[in-house]
Parts: structure tokens; sequence; C-alpha cells
């Protein structure tokens, strides 16, 4: 019972944040997307209660680790933009293959570096 | 959403959510069997074997992204909830404090920026190029940052996921390669530049590499889709 209503609660604070993030990038001017305005939000809502947390936590960590099949309508749309990518492969296959991995490669290099002088500095 | 949930529930609908749970509980126990390699990766088994069943039965892919909305329509609502993985990290964030932003802040900006010039160096259409520069960030964020500064929404997705397969799969060759053994910098650089496939391959790198990968999806992921869309107003206005 007590984890229905942790549920329940959980999934009206993370859908009501979602509808209060739609509805302020709608009726502002703002230019960001909605869904980050009610991330934003609900990570306001946390700090604010923090108490709340198993409550979020109940209902998100499904759909966070299944996330992937989320994602499945969208990649599909790769066949309908089959010609602009054969169009394009070249460009495409060092854009994605070859910065990806530098991007990677440089990123955890400089992270290592940074937060190896902060061991140091605590040590 | 009322569109989204009134397709569910139509006799497509139904069938295929059914048909895609069933492909992704099947990619989730081929995953299991190979031990989560990256090319394994649930979403390419998942995709791969709705394609087959979207050619079995002669459906095209339009139609079945209609009938299929309700996942593409939660894709919202989960963004929203990685307030929580966020919240939890908190401390984290606290005790790296600049260190920790800094790296993710250096990810957020070579992928991009790496991503743009080699595309428009090989000439590439303007469209493409503003959508790559959306590529290293959840799919939801960057499919709507795509929208704002006028890049291709579908592309974006498709970029975003290929970015995340990628980085994964390469992932562990490239920190060999630089000799990066700090599991915490693993983790930032897998989230940040290869987002939630990145993060996904932190989480079975250990719950240290996740944490910090979270982060890195999270804070980049908001950032850039703070940053592009307002440079894109400031430039063109």
């Amino acid at each position: 019972m007590r984890q229905v209503s942790n549920y329940t609660v959980g999934a009206g604070l993370v859908f009501g944040a979602y509808y209060l993030g739609v509805f302020v990038a709608h009726y502002t001017s703002v230019p960001i997307p909605g869904s980050l305005v009610g991330l934003l939000a609900l990570l306001g809502v946390l700090f604010a209660f923090p108490l709340l947390e198993r409550h979020v936590a109940s209902f998100a960590m499904a759909p966070l680790k299944h996330m992937s099949l989320l994602f499945v309508p969208a990649v599909l749309g790769v066949t309908l933009y089959w010609n602009d990518i054969v169009n394009n492969a070249l460009a495409l296959f060092v854009a994605i293959v070859v910065t990806t991995a530098l991007s990677l490669g440089v990123t955890a290099w400089s992270a290592q570096w940074l937060l190896s002088k902060k061991e140091n500095v605590d040590g | 959403m009322v569109d989204a949930l009134l397709q569910a529930f139509t006799f497509k609908g139904v069938f295929w959510l059914v048909v895609s749970v069933l492909c992704y509980a099947i990619a989730l126990m081929v995953n299991r069997k190979v031990k989560s390699h990256p090319l394994a990766h649930p979403l390419i088994i998942t995709a791969l074997l709705v394609g087959a069943c979207l050619l079995g039965s002669e459906t095209g892919v339009v139609a079945y992204q209609q009938h299929a909305s309700l996942l593409h329509w939660l894709l919202g609502p989960v963004t929203v909830a990685l307030a929580l993985p966020i919240f939890r990290q908190w401390q984290k964030l606290k005790h790296y404090g600049w260190r920790l932003l800094l790296s993710i802040t250096i990810g957020g900006l070579v992928a991009p920026v790496t991503a743009w010039a080699s595309i428009y160096l090989l000439d590439a259409p303007i469209a493409i190029q503003l959508t790559m520069l959306a590529k290293s960030i959840t799919t939801p964020l960057a499919m709507e940052a795509t929208a704002h500064i006028g890049g291709i929404p579908a592309l974006a997705a498709v970029f975003v996921i290929v970015t995340g397969v990628i980085g994964a799969v390469l992932s562990s060759s490239v920190f060999s390669v630089l000799r990066v053994s700090d599991r915490q910098a693993q983790g930032i650089a897998l989230g940040t530049v290869a987002h939630a496939v990145g993060t996904a391959k932190a989480l079975h790198m250990g719950d240290d590499v996740a944490a910090m990968a979270t982060l890195g999806l999270c804070i980049n992921g908001i950032f850039t889709a703070i940053i592009l869309p307002l440079m894109f107003n400031a430039y063109f206005l």
C-alpha cells in the first residue's frame, strides 16, 4: 500500500514538473526545451523537500533504467534520411566516429588530470 | 500526450507497443548473454528486431512511429526524471566542484566543435551542420535544441544514438591507449560525450563510474540545451 502511494506521488511529481516545464516553455519566450525546465523544477522540489526522493525514486528508477526502449521509434527514423546520410557519408563518418573518439579521449584525459590534482590537494 | 495515449489504445498501437517491448526483452537477454558488449547494446538489437518486424509486415517507419508514439512521448517525462540522479550525485558534484564542471565543459565543447568543424570542412549542408552541434547530448534535449536552431530533430536523434554507441564501443580502447585509468574520469567522459548510451555502459563498469557519467550526461545536456538556442537567437536577431 505504502509502495503504491509512493509510486503515485512520485509519478505525480514527475508528470507535474514535466507539464509545468512544457507550459512555461510554451507561454514564455525562453528558448529552452520544456522538459529541461521540468527537470530543473523537479530538482528544485527535491532540494526543498529531500524526503520526496523516495517517492520520485519509486516511480522513476524503472523508466530511467529502460530508457533505451524509448529511443527505438526515433532511431528507426534513420531510414527516412537515408539519402542525406549516404550523400554525406564521409563527413558524417568523420564527424561521428573520429571526433567522438577524440572527444572521449580529451575529456577523460583532462578529467583524470584535474581530478588527480584534487586528490593531491586533499591528501 | 492525448494523441500518444489515443494511439496506444488502438489495435495497432497496442500491437506495436507489445512488439517493441518483446523485442526489447529479447535484446536484454542477448545483451546479458554476451556480457553487455556495447555493440550488442539493447537499443541496437531492439531497433534491428523491430525493423525486421516492420519489413515482414510491410509497415512503414512513419506509421510505426505514429503507432508507438507513446514510447517517444515518454522521453519527455523521463528526461525530467533525470533530476533524481543529479540530486543523488550532488555530494560528488560539491566534492569535486569546479574541477568536475571544467572536465564536463571541456567534453561539452570539444565534442560539438570538432564534429561541426569536420563536417563543415567536408562541405555538408547547413541543416546537417546545425544538427551535428547537438550530437553529444541526450536525445530528448538534442531534438528540442535542434528544432530551436534550425536543424533536423529526427536526424539529431540518429546522430545522438550513433554517437553514443560509437563512444561506448570505442571507450575501452581509447582509455587504454591514453592510459586513463581513473574510473571517475572514465565515467565523466562517457556521460559527457556519449550521453545515455555511454552512461548505460558506465553502469556495467560500476556504480561509481555510472554516478560520474550521470553527472556528465545531465550537466552537459542542460548547458548545451540552454546555450545553443540562446547563442543562435543572439546571432540571428
